[in-house]
C-alpha cells in the first residue's frame, strides 16, 4: 500500500474526481443559484427577475403557511419515526428466535419499504376509499362507522402517516434485528445466572446495547421524512391545509404558483434545517463506526 | 409469551401484505366492480346474480387494456414502462461504474480530507428534492433535456452516487489489499490490478449495489414528475398523472400496471435479502 499510495496522487483523483465534480454540479450550483435567486421576484415562466432585497425572506416568515408547513412536517417526523420504531423493535423481539420458514416471512415483511411510495401511495387511495374501499367493507361490516380517511379533514393527515407506517415499519424492524443479534449470548447467560428479571434484563441490556444502532435507525428515517412529499401528493395533492408538508408546499409554490424567487427562500430556509441534520447525522455515523465499527 | 409472538408476526404478516394481495386481485375485476359500494373480493368465473355477492367475475381484461391510453396521458402503460426500464437501467449502470471507481480511490488511496468528501457525498442524499431541483430544471432547459430521457439518467445517476460510493466503499474494503499486492509484485499495473483483481473479487458488491440503483431510480417521483412532466414520463409520475382526470380512475388497470411494475422489486428484494440492511443504511451497518 505505501509503495502504490507515493506518487499516485494523481490516479486517486482521476478516481474520486469525476464523481466529486458531479456532485459538486448537482448539489453545489443549485444551492448557489437558490441562495442568488431568492433575493428576486423571478418566475417559472418569463424571463425578467428583479433585485427585491430580503422581502422573500419576510414573506416566508410572516406567512403562516411556511410555519403551518413546518409544524405539520415536524409532527409527521416525530409520530412517524416514534410509531415505526417502537412497532419495529417489537416485531424485531418477536422474530428473534429461530422458527421455521423464518427467512421466507421475513422477506416478505420487507417487501413494502422496496417499493414506490408514489405508485403505492396512489394505490392505497382505492384501499382506503370512503365509499368502495375495501377497509371501510370491513369496518362496515364488523359494525363500525366508516370513516372518510381521504377527506376528513381531521383525519387524512393520519391516514398518510398510517401508510408511512406500514411502508417503513419494516426498516425498523430489520435495523432493530441487527441490534438484537449483535448482543453476544453469553451477556444474557451472565443476567440468567445473576438471576435479573426479565424486565431488567431489558432495561439494562437489550436498550442500552442496542441503542447505537437504533440511533442511526432514527436518524435515517428522520432525514427520510423530512422530505416526505410522495405519500402526500398520491393522497391528497401538494394544496391540502390539512396535509402540506415543506415538500408539497415547494411543489405548490414553485410549480403552480410559478413563484421561483419565493420557492428559493423556502428552499434556503428548509436547507438550513436540513444541513444542521445532515450534520449531526454525519458525526454520528462518525461516533457509531469508530466506537464499534458496525 | 410465545402465543404472543406469533400472534405479533402472523398480525403483522397479514398486514405487510394485505395491500399487494389487493391489488391482485382488484386487477382481476372490471371497473364497475372496483368501485362497488359493497365488498367483492372472491375472483369466480362467471358474474353473481346479485350486487351484494362477495364474489366478482375474474377477468384479464385490465391487463390485456394495459396497451390503451387513458384520459390524463398522452401514451399508454407499456411505454412508460419502457421509459422507467431505460432510465433504470443506463443510470444503475453509470452510478456503479462511477461509484466503484469513486469509492476504490477512497478505499486504497490517500485522498487529501477523505473523511470530509465521503460525508458530502453522503449528505447530498439529504437534500429535498424539490428543494434543488428548480436550478437543475433551469439548466435542463438551457442545455434542452427537459423532458428526455438522457436527462433523467444523468440526474439518477448523480442522485445514486452517494449510494453506490458507499455501498461499494465498505464491499472494497471487504478485499484483503493482498490480493492486489500480489499482482502488482506479479508486475501487473495499478490499473490491470484493479480490473483483473479487485473487479472479479467485488463482484457480489457490484450486484447488491446496482439493485438498490436500479430500486431507488424506479421508485423516484419528485424528480420525475418535476423534470419530465413533458416527456419521457415513468411510471411513478404517470400513474400520479391519471389522478382526477375527468373519466374517474382506471383502477382495475392500475392495480394491473402497479402489480407488473412492483413485482421485479419483490423478485430483486427476495435476491438481496441477505444484504438489505446494507443497502438500506448506505453501507453504515455491516451484516
Amino acid at each position: 500500500m505505501s509503495k502504490a499510495a507515493r506518487g499516485s496522487g494523481g490516479l486517486a483523483w482521476a478516481l474520486v474526481g469525476p464523481t466529486l465534480l458531479l456532485l459538486i454540479a448537482f448539489n453545489v450550483f443549485p444551492l448557489v443559484y437558490n441562495v442568488v435567486s431568492s433575493f428576486t421576484n423571478a418566475e417559472l415562466i418569463g424571463g425578467d427577475s428583479r433585485w427585491v432585497g430580503g422581502a422573500q425572506y419576510t414573506r416566508v416568515f410572516d406567512d403562516d403557511l411556511f410555519g403551518g408547513a413546518l409544524r405539520r412536517t415536524a409532527l409527521f417526523v416525530v409520530c412517524a419515526v416514534a410509531v415505526e420504531m417502537l412497532l419495529g423493535f417489537v416485531l424485531a423481539l418477536s422474530l428473534q428466535r429461530e422458527f421455521r420458514g423464518k427467512q421466507a416471512v421475513l422477506t416478505a415483511l420487507l417487501v413494502p419499504m422496496m417499493l414506490s411510495p408514489a405508485v403505492m401511495g396512489l394505490f392505497w387511495n382505492l384501499v382506503l376509499n370512503g365509499n368502495y374501499g375495501i377497509v371501510n367493507h370491513a369496518l362496515a361490516a364488523l359494525g363500525f362507522d366508516p370513516p372518510q380517511w381521504l377527506t376528513d379533514r381531521d383525519l387524512k393527515f393520519w391516514s398518510i402517516l398510517m401508510i408511512d407506517v406500514w411502508m417503513w415499519t419494516p426498516f425498523m424492524m430489520l435495523i432493530s434485528l441487527a441490534g438484537l443479534s449483535s448482543i453476544p449470548t453469553s451477556i444474557y447467560e451472565a443476567a440468567q445466572i445473576d438471576r435479573a428479571s426479565a424486565w431488567k434484563v431489558f432495561t439494562r441490556i437489550t436498550l442500552p446495547m442496542c441503542g447505537p444502532v437504533l440511533g442511526l435507525a432514527v436518524l435515517f428515517r428522520a432525514t427520510d421524512a423530512l422530505k416526505q412529499f410522495d405519500l402526500v401528493m398520491a393522497v391528497t395533492g401538494p394544496n391540502d391545509g390539512a396535509t402540506q408538508t415543506l415538500s408539497t408546499l415547494l411543489y405548490q409554490v414553485v410549480f403552480r404558483d410559478g413563484k421561483v424567487g419565493l420557492g428559493a427562500a423556502f428552499s434556503c430556509v428548509i436547507l438550513v434545517v436540513v444541513i444542521a441534520l445532515a450534520t449531526v447525522f454525519t458525526r454520528y455515523i462518525d461516533r457509531v463506526q469508530a466506537r464499534d465499527g458496525v | 409469551m410465545r402465543v404472543l409472538r406469533y400472534l405479533v408476526v402472523v398480525l403483522y404478516f397479514l398486514v405487510a401484505t394485505a395491500p399487494l394481495v389487493w391489488m391482485g386481485l382488484s386487477s382481476l375485476k372490471h371497473r364497475d366492480d372496483s368501485i362497488r359500494p359493497h365488498a367483492n373480493f372472491l375472483p369466480a368465473l362467471s358474474a353473481p346474480a346479485t350486487p351484494t355477492d362477495p364474489r366478482f367475475e375474474a377477468t384479464l381484461a385490465a391487463y390485456r387494456q394495459l396497451g390503451e391510453v387513458h384520459a390524463g396521458a398522452q401514451q399508454s402503460f407499456w411505454s412508460h414502462l419502457g421509459n422507467s426500464v431505460l432510465i433504470g437501467v443506463l443510470s444503475t449502470l453509470a452510478s456503479v461504474a462511477l461509484g466503484t471507481c469513486c469509492a476504490y480511490g477512497f478505499s486504497r488511496f490517500r485522498v487529501p480530507g477523505a473523511k470530509d468528501w465521503l460525508f458530502f457525498i453522503l449528505s447530498t442524499r439529504f437534500l429535498p428534492p424539490l428543494a434543488v431541483v428548480v436550478p437543475v430544471l433551469i439548466m435542463y432547459r438551457t442545455l434542452d433535456l427537459q423532458g428526455t430521457h438522457a436527462g433523467l439518467i444523468v440526474l439518477y445517476t448523480v442522485f445514486n452516487l452517494s449510494l453506490a460510493v458507499w455501498l461499494m466503499k465498505g464491499f472494497l474494503d471487504d478485499i484483503p489489499r493482498a490480493f492486489e499486492e500480489a499482482a502488482l509484485v506479479d508486475g501487473y499495473s495499478r490499473a490491470q490490478a484493479f480490473v483483473r483483481v479487485v473487479l472479479p473479487e467485488a463482484r457480489t458488491g457490484m450486484a447488491v449495489t446496482a439493485v438498490f440503483c436500479l430500486i431507488s431510480a424506479w421508485n423516484e417521483y419528485g424528480f420525475a414528475m418535476t423534470l419530465n412532466s413533458s416527456g419521457a414520463i415513468t411510471v411513478p409520475a404517470y400513474f400520479a398523472g391519471l389522478q382526477g382526470n375527468i373519466e374517474g380512475m382506471p383502477w382495475p388497470q392500475i392495480a394491473a400496471g402497479a402489480l407488473l411494475f412492483v413485482a421485479p422489486i419483490v423478485v430483486f428484494t427476495v435476491l438481496v435479502r441477505k444484504n438489505l440492511l446494507r443497502g438500506m443504511t448506505f453501507g453504515t451497518i455491516k451484516q
